[in-house]
Parts: structure tokens; sequence; C-alpha cells
């Protein structure tokens, strides 16, 4: 029929499985002949005993009762039967597992070989090798920046962090001393007035006063934000 | 009396037509024999897919107490049909290719053909897909009389035989004999 191709060999395996369904068919349509048997002496026995045979009647259900025994045997071997054929299933599937694993096993093995350890390492070399290269072509590459560059470098990068810390930077000037608000020197002592004015102008506490007011300025700055 | 539909107790609606008289006997025009014979066979294939029957005799005509005598017979206008007119029904069957006679050599019985083999085949294959039964070794038995109802429950081991024979064709099935009996085993479709 020209299916021997794909469709596997029936195997001695098959065989024994197909006789085993086949005996529990049996068994199967054995119950089912014997339920018939059971009921119809059930209907005799009702007979018997409508018409006053009472012994018939006994008789009829002997034979009932037997044939109830017989159905109790054979479901347990029913039992055993069905428990065979299932070991034998499962027993069939692990074996396709066992194969499955073996095949599988298989292609690792063929995928370590191409894999070895020795060419693992000497990649693992080589890339270590390519990759100290790269470093000192950076490193190259780094020292060619001159000490100047480097330095305003460094210098935007504090630039960046004071940025970054602008928000924080007047708090800390907050804990300046503040400069005395008056000026003692505007009561002059008797006599010396003149002299003492002209002390007041004095360049020392004239830039004592100008330094208050960028410190309030600050304040109100503070104090807005 | 006007012809009506009628619902039979098994919940088959019969055709207006089987209440007409004439719908019982073979007419000698035979256009209109074709016409009505076309009518029964479609009456019974529909009924036998509804009761799931496969097997027509001549006896059902004759004796009544069958599973056919809801179509076979109307006792609303008291007609049945003959045993000659089911013997050619039958042939008409055969010619139509809607069934076969069954056993092969007799004309007293015939297997219905309301899903034709090759759509068995396909019932057969997706049933043993769906319930995980493929590559497992299965007896005619215990497809045609499962312990759960399948759609192949009480299947004749004619008609069986038939669909897994177009299985084998397309490499899904693979018979296995042995001394004391026959198994088959399916397998998931290649294309």
């Amino acid at each position: 029929m020209g299916s021997s191709q794909s469709t596997p060999k029936v195997t001695a395996h098959d065989r024994a499985i197909l006789d085993l369904k086949l005996q529990r068919d049996k068994l199967k349509q054995y119950q089912k002949k014997i339920q018939v048997v059971l009921d119809r002496e059930h209907e005799i026995a009702k007979a018997h005993l409508a018409t006053g045979q009472k012994d018939r009647a006994v008789i009829a259900l002997r034979r009932r009762k037997y044939q109830q025994s017989l159905l109790l045997k054979t479901d347990s071997q029913l039992e055993n039967l069905e428990q065979l054929v299932s070991t034998i299933e499962f027993s069939l599937i692990e074996v396709s597992v066992l194969h499955g694993l073996k095949q599988g096993n298989e292609v690792l093995q063929e995928i370590h070989r191409e894999m070895s350890i020795e060419s693992v390492e000497k990649l693992m070399d080589e890339t270590q090798e390519a990759r100290e290269y790269q470093r000192e072509i950076g490193d190259l590459l780094a020292n060619r920046l001159t000490n100047d560059e480097e330095g305003a470098v460094q210098e935007e990068l504090r630039a960046l962090q004071a940025e970054a810390l602008g928000q924080a930077e007047p708090e800390v000037r907050m804990d300046l001393p503040s400069p005395p608000s008056s000026l003692p020197l505007l009561s002059p002592p008797e006599g010396q007035g003149s002299s003492r004015l002209l002390r007041s102008r004095d360049p020392h506490i004239s830039a004592e006063v100008q330094q208050t007011s960028p410190t309030t300025n600050r304040e109100q700055v503070a104090m807005l934000g | 009396m006007a012809l009506s539909t009628h619902t039979t107790p098994s919940g088959f609606l019969l055709p207006s037509i089987h209440s007409a008289p004439p719908f019982f006997t073979e007419q000698p025009n035979p256009n209109t024999q074709a016409h009505l014979t076309e009518q029964w066979i479609r009456l019974i294939l529909t009924y036998a897919r509804h009761r799931r029957l496969f097997i027509l005799r001549v006896e059902d005509a004759e004796v009544p107490g069958g599973d056919w005598d809801e179509i076979l017979r109307n006792e609303r206008i008291n007609r049945r049909v003959p045993p000659s007119y089911i013997s050619s029904l039958m042939a008409g069957m055969i010619a139509k290719n809607v069934a076969v006679y069954e056993p092969p050599k007799q004309t007293r019985a015939v297997m219905l053909y309301w899903r034709l083999p090759e759509e068995w085949a396909d019932v057969l294959h997706s049933w043993a897909t769906a319930t995980g039964q493929l590559n497992t070794i299965l007896t005619f038995y215990e497809i045609s009389d499962p312990p759960i109802p399948s759609p192949l429950s009480d299947i004749p081991i004619p008609l069986l035989r038939r669909a897994i024979t177009i299985l084998m064709r397309s490499n899904r099935a693979q018979i296995i004999g042995v001394a004391d009996g026959e198994g088959v085993r399916f397998f998931a479709a290649t294309k």
C-alpha cells in the first residue's frame, strides 16, 4: 500500500499490547453477557414467585448469585489487565523519554566537542589581550591632553558641581558674623569730633559699611527663596 | 386533511410530505418517482443521523417495533412503506453511493452512509487526536464501544474498517493484526 515508508514497523511490543487489549475487550464483552444473564435470572425469579413456585425462584436466585460472583471475579481480572496495559504503555513512554534524553545528551556532547575548554581559554585570552590593547590605546589618547586642558576640565567639573550645589550655597554664607548695624562713631566725644569724623571716612570703615550691604541683600534673597 | 410537519416522540421533525398518502407507494410516473425517491433518501439519512442508526433492513418495513417505525409508518394516515418499496429505495441509495449492502452479496440490509467513509475517517482521526490516542494501539471494540460516548459510539465495524483504510492511504493509520483480532494505531497527519 506504499504506507511502509513513514509508518513505524509493528513490533512484538505492539502485538503484545494489542493482545492484552483484545483480552480486555473480551472480558468486557463477557461482563456484558453476564449482566444480561443476571437480569434474566432476576426476571425468572420474579415470574416464579408470581406463580407461587418458591423453590424454583430460589434456584434462579442461586444461579444469579453465582453469576454475580463471576462478575466480581472478572472485575478483578479486568483490573489486573488494565493495570498491566497501562504499565506497559507507561513504560513505553519512559522508553521514549529515555530516548529523547539520550538524543539530547548526544547533541550536547556534539556542541561541547565544538566548544572545547582549550579553545574557550584561548578565546578568553585573546579577548583579554584585545581589551588590554584597547585600554592602552585609550591611555595613549588620554595622555594627548595637555595639563592646561586637564586643568580646564577640572575647572569645568567644579563649576558643574557648584551649579548642582547652588541651592545650598547661601545658607553656608549665613553663618558669617553680621557686621555691626550702628556706627558707634556717630556720637563723637568732645574735642576730638573732627578727627573722629575724619576717621569715619577712613577707607577701612567704609569698606566695612560696604560689606554689610551684600550680606543684607543675600539675606533678603534667602528669605525670598 | 392539510399536510403539516410532525414531531416524533424521539424529537425528529417529519416533513409535511410524510403526511401525504402517495408518498408511501411507488408512483408510475418515472419523474415523480425520481423526485419521491430523492425525498425518501434525504428523509432516511437525516433520520438515521438523528437516531444514529447505521443499518436499514427490509425487515424494518415488514415488522413493526423496529427503530425505523417513526418514518416507515404513519399511523395518522394509516400508511406504511411496503417492503418492495424499501428494496427499491435501497437500490436507489446504493446507486447514489450513500449506502452499501452490508453484509455484501445480499439485498435485505444496507449500511447507511449518513457520513461518507471519508467523513468518518476525519471524524475518527480528530477523535483520536482530541482524546490523545495517537500512537496508541486501539482495538476496534474500544473505538466502537468506548467507555465515554464518542462520535464513533456504535459505529459498525465494516464502516470503521473503511474509514481506517482511507486513513491508511494518507499514512494516518496502521492496522496491526494478531491471531486473536486486529487493532489500529493512528498517527499525526504528516502534512
